[in-house]
Parts: C-alpha cells; sequence; structure tokens
C-alpha cells in the first residue's frame, strides 16, 4: 500500500479510537501493527485467512514485526527517560512538604505594601516552583489553596485573582526543568540541555509580562487590588529595603561560605589540579577562586553586620528563611545541570533528595510521606510513560513506511508561504491542546511538525533576526511549549480551570474561572507572537 | 474499612522478593543449564563460561548434580512463596481505584514491587553521584543498573496504570453516548489490544525468548548486565499481562453506572487532603 494511503488511515484510525476512549498509549500501538500490516501484508486485511501466508506473518517469532519491541525496548533503556520519574518524584515530595507555604509568606510579607503585592506574590512564587519542577496541575491546586482565599478575603478582583493563580501556575513547563521539554527532546532527538537554555529566556519573558500586566491593571483599576491594613510597628518600605538588604547579605555570606568550601574541598582532594586543556575547569571550583570567594564571604558578613546591623540581620533572616529552601532546590537542579556537574537525570535524583533532606530538617518527613509519594510517582509515570511507548511503536512503523518523509514533500510542494504554514500549525496545536493531554501531543503531531519545519526555508521563518539551522528544532520545542501554556487555558477543556475549581470556593463556578483567563490568555498570546516573529530570541543563551 | 497503608510490612515483602529475583535473574544462566541446557556442545561451554564468570558466589558448589547452588535454589523457592504472601498482603490505599476485585491484587502487588523500583534506583543514581563527585572514585555498575531497573520501572507501571485505570484517554465524545454504547466501544478497544498482544508476540518470541534470553544477551560494557536479555522477555509478557488486565477491567466494570470526566479527575480527594496538610489549610 502506498504512504497517501495509509497516511489517510492511520488520520481516522487515530480519531476513531481516541473517540472510543481507548487509552491514547494503545491507541498508538495498535495503529502502529496497523501500519505494519498495511505495509508488508495489506491482504491480511482483506482476508484474514491468508495468516501465516505473507512478509509479515510468514516467519513465526520474527520478521517485520520484531521491529516494534525493538523500539519499545530501545525507548525503555533511553537514559534521559529515567529523569521523569525522578522529577515526578521530587514534585510529589516537595507537595507534601510545607516549603511552598513558608516560601508564600516570607514572599509576602516583603511585598505586602506593593499594590498588588499577593498576585505578584503569586506569580513570584509560580515562577519559582517552576524552577524547581516542572509538572503543572499541583502547582495550580497548591496556588488556588494558598493565595486564593487570600486575595478574595482582601477584596481582590475575582478575575484577577483566578487568571494570575491558574496562568502562573502553567509556567511549570515553560521554565526549566520541564518535562514537557524532556519527552520532546527524546522523541526528536534533540539535546534536552540545549531546549532547557533555549526556554530560559521566553519563559522568563512570561512571567515578566505576566507579572507586567497585574502591575499595571491594578495601577489603572486601584480597587481591583486593595491594599491590606496596616498593622502598627510594621516596618515602612524604607525600612523593609534595609532588612531586606540584610536578608541579603548574610545570604551572600552563606552562599560564598558554601562555594569557598567547595573549593577547599577540590583543592585539599586535589581534584582541581592537574586538569589539562581538554577538560573544563571546575567552576567556581578553582584553586584561583580561593581568595575572591573568602572575599565574598567577608564582604557578606562585614555588610550585614556593620552596617545593617545585629538587629536588622535577624528580624531580615526571621521572614526572608523560607526563600532559602526553593532557591537550595533551584541551585541543586539547575547548578547540577548547568555547573556541567551531572546530566538531567542526575539532576533530578538530586533534586528530589535535596527536598528530602530539606523536609527532614523541618521535621516533616517521614516513611509515610516517602511511600505517599512514591505512589504518586508510580501513577504518574505509568500514564506518562506507556503514551510514549505506543508513540514510540508508532513513529516507527510509521517512519519506516516512510510517512514523514511524505507529509514534510506534501506541505512542501503545496508552496505556502512559510509564515502560514506555521500560523496553521499553531493553530492545530492550539486546537488540539483543547482536548488533548500535552503527552499526547507531543508525541503524536510533533513527529508530523517537526519534519515540515525543518524542510521549510529557514530565512523565511520570523521577522526579526535570522534563525541558524541547528536550533530549529529547540526553537520549535520552545515554541511547543509557549503554545501549550495557552491551551492550558483556553475555554472549554483548559486543564488548569479544572485544576483550580477543585479547590476553589463553591460559588466560582467554571465560567468564572475561564472568564477570569481571558486577559491572561491574551497575555500568552502576545509572548507567543514575539516568538514566531523573533525567533532567534531562543538562542540568546545558547 | 479505612486502612493506612505503607507499614513496614509492606516495604519488606516487596523488599525482599526484589532481592531473591535480583538475584534469581543474575544467576539465570545457572538455571539455563540445569532446566533447558543447549544441546549444541559449543553453546553448553559458552553459557557454563558466562556462569562461572558472573557468579556471585562461586565458592559453592551446585547441589543436585546441577550448576545452581544453593543460593540460587533458596532464591528460586522464596519467589513464588514471596509473591503469594504479597499479593494476599497488599492493601488498597486511600488515592487508589477503589473498586478493586481479589484478581486485581496482582497488579496492585506489582505496583508495589514497583514503588520499591523506584526508590532503590534513586538511592543507586544518589550513590554513584556521591562516589563521582565527593571521592572521584566512580562505580562501573550503578548507572547500568540504574538503566536495568528503570526497564521494568517503565514496564511495571503501566501495567499498575492499568488496573487503577488512569491511563490517558479521552472521553469527549465517549462521555456523551449511552452506557451500551460505552461498553461496545470498551470491549472493542479491548479486543483490539488482545489483537496487538498478540501480533507482537507472534512477531518476535522466535527473537526475544531465543536469541536474546536463552543466549543471555547482554549489554556489553565492563558491568555487563543482561539487559536485552531480561527487558526484551518483559516487554512481551508486560504487555500480555496488559492486554489481560484489560479484559479483566472491561468485565469488572461492566454493570459500572456511567460518569463524567474531567481532568479535576487527576487529583483524587486524598491528593487534595494532602496537599491542604502541608499549606495547614483547614
Amino acid at each position: 500500500m502506498d504512504v497517501g494511503t495509509i497516511s489517510i488511515v492511520l488520520v481516522l484510525g487515530l480519531i476513531i479510537l481516541l473517540a472510543i476512549g481507548m487509552p491514547l498509549g494503545f491507541a498508538s500501538a495498535v495503529l502502529a501493527l496497523l501500519v505494519m500490516v498495511m505495509k508488508f501484508e495489506p491482504g491480511l486485511l482483506l482476508n484474514p485467512l491468508s495468516f501465516g501466508e505473507g512478509l509479515l506473518t510468514g516467519r513465526p517469532g520474527t520478521g517485520p514485526l520484531y521491529i516494534l519491541t525493538q523500539k519499545i525496548f530501545d525507548l525503555l533503556t533511553e537514559y534521559v527517560l529515567i529523569s521523569v520519574p525522578l522529577f515526578i518524584f521530587m514534585a510529589a515530595l516537595l507537595e507534601r512538604s510545607g516549603i511552598a507555604k513558608e516560601m508564600y509568606s516570607s514572599l509576602d510579607y516583603w511585598l505586602s505594601r506593593v499594590r498588588g503585592g499577593i498576585a505578584i506574590v503569586t506569580s513570584l512564587m509560580a515562577v519559582i516552583m517552576a524552577a524547581m519542577s516542572g509538572i503543572i496541575g499541583g502547582e495550580v491546586v497548591l496556588l488556588g489553596l494558598i493565595a486564593l482565599p487570600q486575595m478574595l478575603r482582601l477584596g481582590y478582583n475575582q478575575n484577577l485573582a483566578i487568571g494570575t493563580i491558574c496562568a502562573s501556575g502553567s509556567l511549570g513547563t515553560m521554565i526549566p526543568p520541564s518535562i514537557v521539554l524532556i519527552i520532546y527532546g527524546l522523541i526528536t532527538e534533540t539535546s534536552i540541555k540545549a531546549l532547557f537554555t533555549g526556554a530560559f529566556v521566553p519563559g522568563f519573558m512570561l512571567a515578566s509580562f505576566i507579572i507586567l500586566y497585574i502591575v499595571i491593571r491594578t495601577q489603572m483599576n486601584p480597587d481591583h487590588a486593595p491594599l491590606p491594613d496596616p498593622k502598627p510597628g510594621d516596618p515602612t518600605g524604607l525600612q523593609k529595603l534595609g532588612l531586606f538588604g540584610a536578608f541579603l547579605s548574610i545570604l551572600l555570606a552563606g552562599v560564598s561560605a558554601l562555594l569557598l568550601l567547595r573549593a577547599a574541598y577540590f583543592t585539599v582532594t586535589g581534584q582541581n589540579q592537574n586538569i589539562d586543556e581538554s577538560v573544563d575547569p571546575i567552576f567556581l571550583g578553582m584553586q584561583q577562586h580561593l581568595p575572591y570567594l573568602a572575599g565574598y564571604l567577608l564582604a557578606g558578613l562585614a555588610l550585614a553586620f556593620l552596617v545593617f546591623g545585629r538587629e536588622r540581620v535577624r528580624v531580615g533572616w526571621e521572614h526572608g528563611k523560607g526563600l532559602v529552601p526553593p532557591f537550595t532546590v533551584i541551585g541543586v537542579v539547575l547548578g547540577s545541570i548547568y555547573g556541567g556537574i551531572s546530566g538531567i537525570t542526575e539532576a533530578a535524583g538530586m533534586g528530589a533528595f535535596a527536598v528530602f533532606m530539606i523536609a527532614l530538617f523541618r521535621g516533616e518527613a517521614s516513611i509515610g510521606l516517602v511511600w505517599d509519594s512514591l505512589m504518586r510517582t508510580l501513577r504518574s509515570t505509568g500514564t506518562i510513560i506507556w503514551v510514549t511507548v505506543g508513540a514510540a511503536a508508532l513513529s516507527g512503523a510509521y517512519t519506516l513506511a516512510g510517512g514523514p518523509r511524505y507529509i514534510a514533500d506534501l506541505i512542501v510542494g503545496a508552496e505556502m508561504p512559510t509564515m502560514l504554514v506555521l500560523l496553521t500549525m499553531m493553530l492545530i496545536l492550539l486546537f488540539m491542546g483543547a482536548f488533548m493531554d500535552w503527552v499526547g501531543i507531543v508525541l503524536l503531531i510533533i513527529p508530523v511538525f517537526l519534519p515540515i519545519v525543518r524542510a521549510m526555508p529557514i530565512e523565511e521563518i520570523g521577522i526579526i533576526g535570522q534563525l541558524e539551522p541547528r536550533f530549529v528544532a529547540v526553537w520549535f520545542g520552545v515554541l511547543f511549549c509557549m503554545n501549550m501554556q495557552v491551551s492550558f487555558l483556553s475555554p472549554p477543556f483548559g486543564p488548569a480551570a479544572f485544576y483550580l475549581k477543585s479547590v476553589a470556593p463553591p460559588h466560582i463556578s467554571l465560567t468564572d474561572i475561564f472568564r477570569g483567563f481571558l486577559p491572561f490568555i491574551g497575555v500568552q498570546l502576545v509572548a507567543l507572537a514575539v516568538l514566531l516573529i523573533w525567533p532567534s530570541i531562543v538562542t540568546l543563551l545558547l | 474499612m479505612e486502612q493506612k497503608t505503607g507499614g513496614l510490612w509492606e516495604w519488606l515483602v516487596p523488599g525482599a522478593l526484589l532481592v531473591c529475583a535480583g538475584w534469581a535473574v543474575w544467576h539465570t544462566p545457572a538455571y539455563i543449564l540445569d532446566f533447558i541446557p543447549p544441546e549444541n556442545q559449543s553453546l553448553q561451554d559458552q553459557m557454563s563460561e558466562l556462569h562461572k564468570r558472573k557468579d556471585v558466589t562461586p565458592g559453592l558448589g551446585g547441589v543436585f548434580g546441577g550448576y545452581a547452588d544453593f543460593l540460587d535454589w533458596l532464591a528460586l523457592v522464596l519467589i513464588p512463596i514471596l509473591f503469594a504472601i504479597g499479593v494476599r498482603t497488599v492493601n488498597v490505599a486511600h488515592m487508589e481505584f477503589q473498586n478493586y476485585r481479589s484478581i486485581d491484587r496482582i497488579a496492585l502487588f506489582f505496583g508495589r514491587i514497583t514503588m520499591i523500583m523506584i526508590i532503590s534506583m534513586t538511592g543507586v543514581m544518589l550513590y554513584e553521584v556521591f562516589l563521582r563527585y565527593a571521592l572521584e572514585r566512580p562505580t562501573l555498575w550503578a548507572n547500568e543498573l540504574t538503566l536495568w531497573i528503570a526497564g521494568f520501572v517503565f514496564l511495571l507501571s503501566g501495567l499498575y496504570a492499568m488496573q487503577q485505570r488512569c491511563h490517558i484517554r479521552i472521553f469527549l465524545f465517549y462521555d456523551m453516548v449511552p452506557r451500551w454504547a460505552q461498553r461496545l466501544f470498551d470491549s472493542v478497544w479491548a479486543a483490539l489490544l488482545v489483537v496487538f498482544a498478540f501480533f507482537l508476540v507472534f512477531g518476535s518470541f522466535q527473537q526475544v525468548f531465543v536469541i536474546k534470553f536463552y543466549k543471555w544477551e547482554m549489554f556489553g560494557t565492563a558491568f555487563d548486565p543482561p539487559i536485552p536479555a531480561t527487558v526484551q522477555p518483559a516487554v512481551l509478557i508486560v504487555v500480555v499481562l496488559v492486554a489481560i488486565q484489560a479484559v479483566l477491567n472491561l468485565i469488572a466494570d461492566w454493570n459500572l453506572e456511567p460518569e463524567v470526566h474531567t481532568a479535576a479527575d487527576d487529583f483524587d480527594e486524598d491528593e487534595l487532603e494532602a496537599i491542604k496538610r502541608s499549606v495547614g489549610a483547614d
């Protein structure tokens, strides 16, 4: 059978199987089998009795079908894939510890006198949590539980409160580390580290757009975000700045003390000596760094105790220490990836360990906590990995039949303007995102879309700046993530709304929630447009 | 009946089973030589050479006149016993699918084993990170052991997810049709899954069980774990188990009332309670 027919049957089959409620992974696996049959032994479909005569079924126990087993096996022995259960494990531990609550109180203290303060705190907290793990859902629920009651109590505009929580809570997939990007990298064979680096600027751009929107909206309509009544004895803005400065200098001293110890350890054990040209020097861990680190330590201590004074340091630390655990986790995870210490998988394991240790210090860790988190990890791993397994089989079979090549030729042959093709893709992704999980989209649609994007004339992508050919996959991955941001919020099936609904007060209906999303969807579309118009934004840090 | 899960017993049984299974898998060449010895002399020699190289306890002589020693036999006997105990004593947690039947306990216990595998995999990885970066004495085995365990984690978590009905599905159309149509749909896709499992096994059993397993194909590295020899058979076995579980689910859910699904289903009550506790909300 020719590849055109196979493709059409595949699309129809997928629609039918998904409509009857077949799990995504199994539907893909069955279609992989169907593609193999159509490619090697189409006679079997018309005459099942011919079983055992053709190319596919002629030799029991071996033959083309073994390719499917081989594809599944290859995926299962992919080292990077291990980071998925580990990141889930880390997020499960994180959700069950009180780290988030304390971070919120801490941020709230510093920003309580700013117009729209709690909304900004919510966004900042979402960004920090996004940089710790890459799971949404948990994040929206957490913010909904912590921030929503407080904003409503203070008389914040309900739409503003809802939109802030969900739009910021969805950032988890956009800011590294993100499971969406890990799976995307695996399926498209793109460097996951490059994807993480590429997503940094767009991710923070989106976050700052959201915060900017909150600030502008609350400045224009102060009644959307009333200020809390000042408590007597509260420090004023200027005093707070002093306290925060004291806190920062203590932080500076602490971080440089840790780095100093690390560099000293490397020096004592001799790990940073005899490093020749071929090996990268250890980041901030070489002998010549020692004096600088010691200098920073002294400067931090001097600032804290001589300039700000002991009392300020005490109060500042009291209200700032909630920020230390999350930044430690971020430091461990991102530091492991970018400090050249280890790969993504080890970073995920280290992150889980760091969260566990913090929970231990806070007296929250228990055997029961680990058991619960393991069970949660098991559930989520099963659902995510098996969609990946099914899709690996399907994409193996479809590639064997020449599918991706065929589709790319089809689109390129149609000679549509590049940007129009891209816009069409965005529309399809947004549409699919309305009723399909991101895992399904990344595994079923991206393998078809990416070859098309790769085949397009690169100089026609974007309007400002020129994208390098080797970064096309990275750019498209980030673009895809941005798309998913919109689909998390878009009615009628945006999952963020349902997550929030499960913890919101009963008088807030789904319609109310989606109404609150509208301006934030606008903000996300602006960020999406920036990525489309200026694609080389992803290569700023690469 | 409210039962707290995660007690000591629930760690011990799967943990012990994992140790026995690990021991048995590592010494599989001995079992192959004892139970299904190759007829070809050179293959026989290769396998016994392999056995000698991989035996953890070369000092112990084989019992019953074979290659497998006392510990190998002990592990082999303990595996079914521990499995039976584990299946009988598995406690269904509050967050898990409540409408289970006794046959589902098998999948649930596989889930417990997988949980222990996840934590051991994490432990092995952290141990390696510590050795490599703090002491600069990397091991040869830790990364490959992680990879090996992970293969089973990925496979078995799918079986568990099947029993828990938490595989990703699209309910948009499914929720709109009457219950008899839903039953028809469920039957159709379960049947298709069985067909897929049949074809997958039919198309690769020779390759998997004879070439990979029987010849005990290894990873070809210094530590040389038998990853192809164990994970490829596991792929076929677990796919078959998943297909069987799909049929079991179909039977178990036949008389259920229809319900409407939303994205909020990802969060069950228990999950919400846990998060609420952590933020100190009432």
